[in-house]
């Protein structure tokens, strides 16, 4: 049964996948040819204190990447669900109807630690081509809530599609685009530091969101 | 006989309206319903409740002894369900969509399937989103069939197809349903399409059952008398006896369950003439309308 419910989502996901995928690696590319660039023309040295001293983000091309392939995956995966009703199909499968779910989410989750895993290292070992260990950290701390806020926006676009009533969806975007700024707070680099793993366990928490649109649907507000 | 489906005491209201009250049927193993219905009767409401998707507001439904609102996957996988319009996972081919759904039954059976694909023209890859409604809805029979499940519910299954669409997936649905001793609880617009297909009929108006019995019994039991009269009749559309009345000019048509003397004598004993008075055969298509009305 999993591997029938893997092999559905894989049919919907594939090919955006490939595309999201390819759009953050040129994004981590797009950040380290002006890296390259800056440093041809500007001297490492002078490049280096732009980035220590005048917190010059040369990561922040990353910014809202992880946050669009978070919500891309969501919506050709569960936008497929609720035209025409099709999630009635889904929850007639013979299997429980959070397990179904539960399997979908799976799914998404682990396609988009692939995804984040592979632009996250990508840009990891450029960052240490091109800097030292202490802006590489930085640079890490401050890139890893825009990750999270990938996440986060796939479970909630993932609750927000799922959801049957639109008076509910513009309330629910309402609030998930506001509790989505928290990933995007300014500050110098590596200042979320302190708050990283408060975001985590709040993604973490988010996770689940997606059932509750479920079981209203269930229950017959379509 | 088992009865396959339960519903009892049935009461459903969307927000003050009320769609049904009281609502009582079963559906016998090895039978096939149909349930017949005006738009907004409550048709969709039914098969909803049946599929767990909506919870009543009173009342239960069964289905092999299960509530609906909880039923248990092995349950689940003894029952085809054909959704209004045969929407199925049009993102994928017919291929990748058989292959889907055996993952998920063991008694998966394959055969039915391609022997339908195989009188579809379609090329092995098409999205099933680029196919004909008609061609849809084989896909949908098809994948229902190679479930082998006991019980079929088919939510207007006429919808959209065209008459030679309609005829093949009804002859295909009654020649299986009765080899394999299977339970069908089946709704359309195209009412013709049901005498064909249902052993018994289920017929709803607003808020109430205005026929439960098997096909044959009401087809012989509801009549329409034709007659010609000068007189004003209005008031015996109010007489127990008579289920619809309709008299343009001097033409009525009174439809009732009672006998053809019956109606004569009474006639007769309130002093109302009449002339050219028959019996005229009904199909299911009419009995309906004089069931329910034309409005």
């Amino acid at each position: 049964m999993i591997k029938s419910i893997v092999y559905k989502e894989w049919i919907k996901t594939r090919w955006f996948l490939l595309i999201l995928t390819a759009v953050g690696l040129l994004a981590v590319g797009n950040i380290f040819l002006k890296v390259q660039h800056a440093i041809t023309f500007n001297e490492a040295h002078k490049y280096w204190y732009l980035v220590l001293f005048q917190n010059q983000q040369y990561f922040k091309g990353l910014k809202f990447v992880p946050l669009v392939i978070g919500l891309g995956i969501a919506l050709v995966q569960y936008i497929p669900e609720i035209t025409a009703k099709r999630i009635k199909l889904t929850f007639h499968l013979p299997i429980n109807e959070n397990r179904v779910l539960l399997m979908m989410l799976g799914y998404g989750i682990v396609v988009l630690l692939f995804c984040f895993a592979l632009v996250f290292i990508i840009f990891t070992l450029f960052s240490q081509h091109f800097f030292g260990e202490e802006i590489v950290h930085a640079a890490l701390v401050s890139v890893t809530p825009w990750f999270l806020a990938g996440f986060a926006a796939y479970f909630l676009t993932a609750m927000i599609v799922l959801e049957a009533i639109w008076k509910y969806r513009v309330f629910y975007f309402l609030a998930s685009a506001a509790f989505i700024l928290f990933f995007f707070e300014k500050g110098i680099a590596g200042a979320y530091a302190p708050l990283n793993w408060k975001l985590a366990v709040l993604t973490l928490l988010i996770s689940l969101s997606l059932t509750f649109s479920a079981y209203r649907f269930r229950k017959g507000e379509m | 006989m088992n009865n396959v489906i339960e519903c009892k005491n049935l009461t459903h209201y969307y927000g003050n309206k009320l769609v049904y009250e009281n609502l009582n049927f079963n559906v016998r193993e090895g039978s096939i319903l149909g349930l017949l219905g005006k738009n907004g009767a409550g048709k969709t409401t039914t098969i909803n409740i049946l599929h767990g998707f909506l919870q009543p507001r009173e009342g239960e439904c069964l289905i092999y002894g299960e509530n609906t609102q909880n039923l248990s996957p092995h349950t689940k996988s003894r029952i085809g369900f054909l959704i209004e319009g045969h929407v199925q996972y049009a993102f994928m081919d017919i291929h990748q969509i058989e292959k889907f759904y055996s993952g998920f039954y063991p008694n998966w059976n394959k055969e039915p399937y391609w022997e339908l694909m195989s009188k579809l023209k379609v090329s092995p890859n098409q999205k099933i989103s680029t196919m004909s409604c008609g061609q849809r809805s084989q896909v949908a029979l098809g994948l229902i069939l190679a479930q082998e499940p006991d019980l079929l519910i088919l939510d207007d299954f006429s919808m959209g197809l065209d008459p030679g669409y309609r005829r093949l997936f009804i002859d295909y649905l009654r020649t299986y349903a009765k080899a394999e001793n299977k339970t069908i609880f089946a709704t359309s617009h195209i009412v013709q399409d049901m005498e064909r297909l249902i052993d018994d009929v289920l017929v709803m108006d607003y808020n109430r059952v205005l026929a439960h019995s098997p096909i044959d019994k009401f087809m012989t039991g509801f009549k329409q008398f034709r007659f010609k009269t000068k007189i004003e009749i209005a008031g015996l559309k109010n007489e127990a006896f008579v289920v619809n009345l309709e008299k343009a000019k001097n033409e009525v048509e009174l439809y009732t369950y009672e006998s053809e003397d019956f109606v004569k004598d009474f006639l007769n004993k309130n002093g109302i003439q009449f002339e050219n008075f028959s019996l005229v055969p009904m199909g299911l298509e009419d009995a309906f309308i004089g069931l329910t009305g034309k409005y």
